[in-house]
């Protein structure tokens, strides 16, 4: 029998016993972490799909715990993330100056996600927010930069108390922290209060425009092994917090007929919106392949809001198959990174090149992850996007549709600058000699690709789940799904994933009988190419990687860093208030601060005298 | 569902050769534009089957498999294009979002190829087709969001049918702005002048293509010719109100090809950033209002 109390508090355990393992022995000490993860995963998977999942609490003062479906969803995205992860550990604590705590921290941060998302209660919610807060902001500084862990915080503390803000706001008016009670006892103002509280708690977690600053900062900074955690699991937290907000309460807003959503959803869409087009700019200038795949994933978090702020159960099930599709994704393309920057000890794309030949087989795992993060079948992406769509043109929503679609084909272009620059391209000499990943590393790479295919031809079983969590958002139609025949109904269409995958097997077994009764080809160098009658000896000058996309960049590049600016100048207005609160209190000048007490106790003493 | 199949893949070698000849007679049909007498008719085909037969280099695994996951992702796309109202292979999963997200995987393939050849002229040319696909298909997305809201279904052949119902105009006519925009959108996604730019001969020497030859080559025209096949009949089906029969559908394709082509041949190549430009003015503008004038106010011809 497995209780949350009890996972939670083997993580906490297993998170010690791996800090004084670690301590010993690195090795052993990460494969502390991975068994623990793996455990965690496996009892959530069992219990959790049957719903037998044990809420009591014997230990834990205080605590509560309630089983939904919709944390179930969650926990068991983030609980496979980071048990995936955990097998990079044995080759990446080494690099760090405090493996042991990196290995702890690591475990730590599950318990919080577990805590989040099955607790119901708002201090709880809290207390495990500020929990994974903490122990990421010291995870992410073991990377390549201090600074970042700033970043991160400062964001993430900003969408900590607007949360605790419109938990107070709901202590004020329920007179308890249950969620269920507090979000039923807002009307009016406050509903509107708690409604942008949340979703600014929400969006910082997330990383959505306005508040993405962050995440490029610290996906790019972050320790190798941390990077898929951040995008894959931990953002989707941001997921959670938005969800509550925009499917659970209600603020008083008018309706726009036309689209039949309230207004406040509706520029919450925009925002999405916003964020897609942002992301996907900004991830097609980038030059190094974490960073890229950090905007990418600010996009993505664009889709998920979309989706959510339609009110819609088509939509909702899209966002929810989203999230797990777009884990799986950026897990994958995340931790191929990490491999490569595991051998060659770079992720600039600049510095890299034509290193399919040494490393095939994360390769395929990169390849599969980009296809799915593109959309494109036969991989989960597709599912999801093809969804998100359904609500989006059923409800005519003509100018998001415009950032939608931009997001989806934009995905192509960032998504295969990486794949031509790392992995394609001429093989550089100095990378000649490296060797394909551990296979300690390949395992979990391989489960993914897998699953990512996995969820693009048989959605089914996973939308069948989701079905379940759809009634705790309220008064939503499942989707229809027709299991035995493995279709999916939306609103203009049917969709049959299976025969699409099957289709296209077919047609590449057609095309791969073309090419092999067809005269066999004589292998040539990769320096064996037309140069137009140049003579180029040097496997960098033919290796076009470099400002990828110039053409298209030139068009925004001024544009490209409006928010990094308005970001800037906030903070040099903030210090300008700061100066002359400064320079009006502290002055070094007797008489000044005498004026000032005489000013203020006249003031306080008004009427009275 | 192996006579589906069948079905399918038939559509997809009539695909072949229906664009294959009338690109051929096309060939001739700018060639007495030119004053030139032009090749034969079946040129084309010589050409492939040439191709076909000859001894080429290759630059690894990579630069193969790309090419058959190309071919094989463009055969399975036009797998599920309905021809007639009656000939569609998986009838009911003809959806629009298949054409144009199956057809990418074969996109996917041969950027994958071209890049793995290791030639620089390659990865622009790659460069720019992707560029060029971000710049057409916003447009083209949001007049076809017009059309699956009006018609309320994804389905070509249902969309095809919808417009043959009495009282409804084609597309092309009821949604007058929107039509334009998709044949822009046409010229653009079968890379006709002035939207070459990605193929660009005498500039970047073919882009993608500049390391094939042989079998290789072969494939890839092959690939090309059933990609073209896919979007013209995209946009017959979508703006032109279907076929009721085969002959119909034959004369429509005709039209469209050899009018666009007829276009492409008076007007030089755009670069690549006035492409991008130009799509995101003119016809997004047109597509959105389209839409809005469309969906929000209900005013169809």
């Amino acid at each position: 029998m497995a209780s949350i109390e009890f996972l939670i508090l083997f993580l906490v355990l297993a998170s010690f016993l791996s800090y004084f393992v670690t301590k010993i022995n690195s090795f052993a000490g990460s494969i502390v972490t991975i068994f623990a993860t793996m455990f965690v995963l496996v009892s959530l998977s069992a219990y959790g799909f049957n719903a037998t999942l044990d809420t009591t609490v014997l230990y834990l003062p205080g605590f509560t715990f309630e089983f939904t479906y919709l944390g179930v969803y969650f926990a068991i995205i983030v609980a496979f993330v980071y048990s995936m992860v955990s097998f990079f550990h044995p080759y990446f604590v080494d690099h760090y100056k405090y493996k042991n705590a990196y290995n702890m921290l690591f475990l730590l941060s599950l318990a919080g996600v577990l805590g989040a998302f099955f607790t119901n209660n708002f201090m709880q919610l809290f207390f495990f927010f500020e929990l994974i807060v903490w122990t990421t902001m010291f995870l992410i500084p073991l990377g390549k930069s201090k600074s970042a862990a700033v970043s991160y915080f400062g964001f993430s503390a900003a969408g900590s108390f607007a949360m605790l803000f419109g938990i107070l706001i709901m202590f004020k008016e329920a007179g308890s922290f249950d969620i269920t009670a507090g979000l039923a006892s807002l009307s009016g103002t406050n509903a509107i209060l708690v409604f942008v509280s949340f979703i600014i708690a929400g969006f910082a977690k997330l990383g959505v425009f306005p508040l993405h600053i962050w995440l490029p900062i610290a996906h790019g900074n972050a320790p190798h092994p941390f990077s898929p955690v951040l995008s894959g699991a931990l953002v989707k937290l941001g997921a959670f917090v938005a969800i509550l907000a925009l499917v659970r309460i209600s603020p008083a807003s008018s309706m726009i007929t036309a689209i039949g959503l309230p207004f406040a959803h509706y520029i919450i869409a925009l925002l999405g919106a916003a964020s897609i087009v942002f992301g996907t700019l900004m991830a097609i200038k980038e030059d190094d392949a974490k960073k890229l795949l950090a905007y990418s994933s600010m996009s993505h978090g664009g889709y998920i809001i979309v989706a959510f702020s339609l009110l819609d159960s088509v939509a909702f099930a899209g966002g929810f198959y989203h999230i797990l599709a777009h884990a799986l994704a950026s897990a994958g393309a995340f931790m191929a990174i990490a491999a490569v920057a595991h051998r060659t000890g770079t992720t600039k794309m600049s510095e890299l090149g034509g290193i399919i030949h040494k490393m095939p087989i994360t390769y395929v795992v990169y390849l599969v992850a980009i296809i799915s993060m593109a959309g494109i079948p036969p991989m989960g992406g597709f599912i999801s996007k093809w969804l998100i769509f359904q609500a989006v043109i059923d409800k005519g929503l003509i100018f998001i549709s415009i950032a939608v679609f931009f997001g989806s084909i934009g995905s192509f272009l960032y998504v295969f600058r990486p794949l031509a620059a790392l992995f394609l391209g001429q093989e550089f000499p100095q990378f000649k000699k490296i060797k394909e990943a551990p296979i300690l590393m390949l395992i979990p790479m391989v489960i993914i690709t897998l699953l990512n295919i996995y969820t693009g031809v048989f959605p089914n079983g996973i939308l069948g789940f989701i079905n379940k969590i759809l009634p705790e958002l309220g008064n939503y139609a499942p989707l229809v799904i027709n299991s035995p025949a493995l279709t999916i109904t939306g609103y203009n269409g049917v969709l049959h994933p299976t025969l699409i995958a099957g289709v296209f097997g077919f047609g590449v077994v057609v095309a791969f009988i073309i090419f092999i009764l067809l005269k066999k080809s004589r292998q040539v160098g990769l320096m064996d190419t037309y140069t137009a009658a140049n003579f180029i000896h040097t496997e960098e000058l033919l290796h076009y990687s470099v400002d990828f996309y110039a053409p298209l960049e030139r068009l925004y590049e001024k544009q490209a860093t409006i928010m990094t600016d308005f970001y800037d100048a906030l903070a040099n207005k903030v210090k300008e208030i700061g100066k002359l609160a400064k320079y009006l209190f502290m002055s070094k000048y007797v008489e000044v601060s005498v004026f000032w007490i005489v000013a203020i106790l006249a003031f306080l003493l008004w009427g009275e005298i | 569902m192996l006579l589906n199949i069948l079905i399918g893949f038939g559509v997809a070698v009539f695909g072949f050769v229906l664009q294959t000849s009338v690109a051929g007679v096309n060939r001739k049909v700018i060639a007495r534009l030119q004053k030139r007498y032009g090749p034969k008719w079946y040129q084309e085909f010589i050409d492939i089957f040439k191709l076909l037969s000859k001894r080429a280099t290759s630059h690894g695994w990579i630069f193969d498999f790309g090419v058959i996951m190309a071919l094989g992702g463009i055969i399975a796309t036009a797998m599920f294009m309905p021809l007639t109202n009656n000939i569609v292979a998986f009838a009911g999963y003809d959806n629009f979002f298949i054409f144009v997200y199956l057809i990418a995987v074969g996109m996917l393939g041969m950027a994958m190829s071209a890049s793995g050849s290791g030639n620089p002229y390659a990865s622009i040319g790659v460069m720019r087709a992707l560029t060029t696909m971000l710049a057409y298909e916003v447009p083209f997305m949001v007049v076809i969001l017009t059309i699956i809201k009006i018609s309320g279904s994804s389905s070509l052949s249902l969309i095809g049918a919808f417009q043959q119902s009495a009282g409804n105009n084609w597309f092309f006519i009821a949604l007058p702005l929107g039509g334009i925009v998709g044949l822009i959108c046409l010229m653009g996604m079968i890379g006709k002048k002035p939207f070459e730019t990605y193929i660009a001969p005498a500039e970047i020497a073919s882009g993608p293509m500049v390391e094939y030859g042989g079998k290789q080559l072969g494939m890839l025209f092959i690939m090309h010719e059933i990609t073209v096949f896919i979007e013209v009949s995209l946009f017959v089906h979508l703006f032109l109100g279907g076929a009721e029969n085969i002959f119909l559908f034959l004369v429509k394709y005709f039209a469209v090809y050899t009018v666009l082509n007829l276009i492409s041949n008076v007007n030089g190549r755009l670069k690549i950033d006035q492409v991008v430009k130009f799509y995101y003015k003119w016809p997004l503008i047109m597509a959105v209002t389209q839409a809005i004038i469309a969906i929000y106010f209900g005013w169809v011809v």
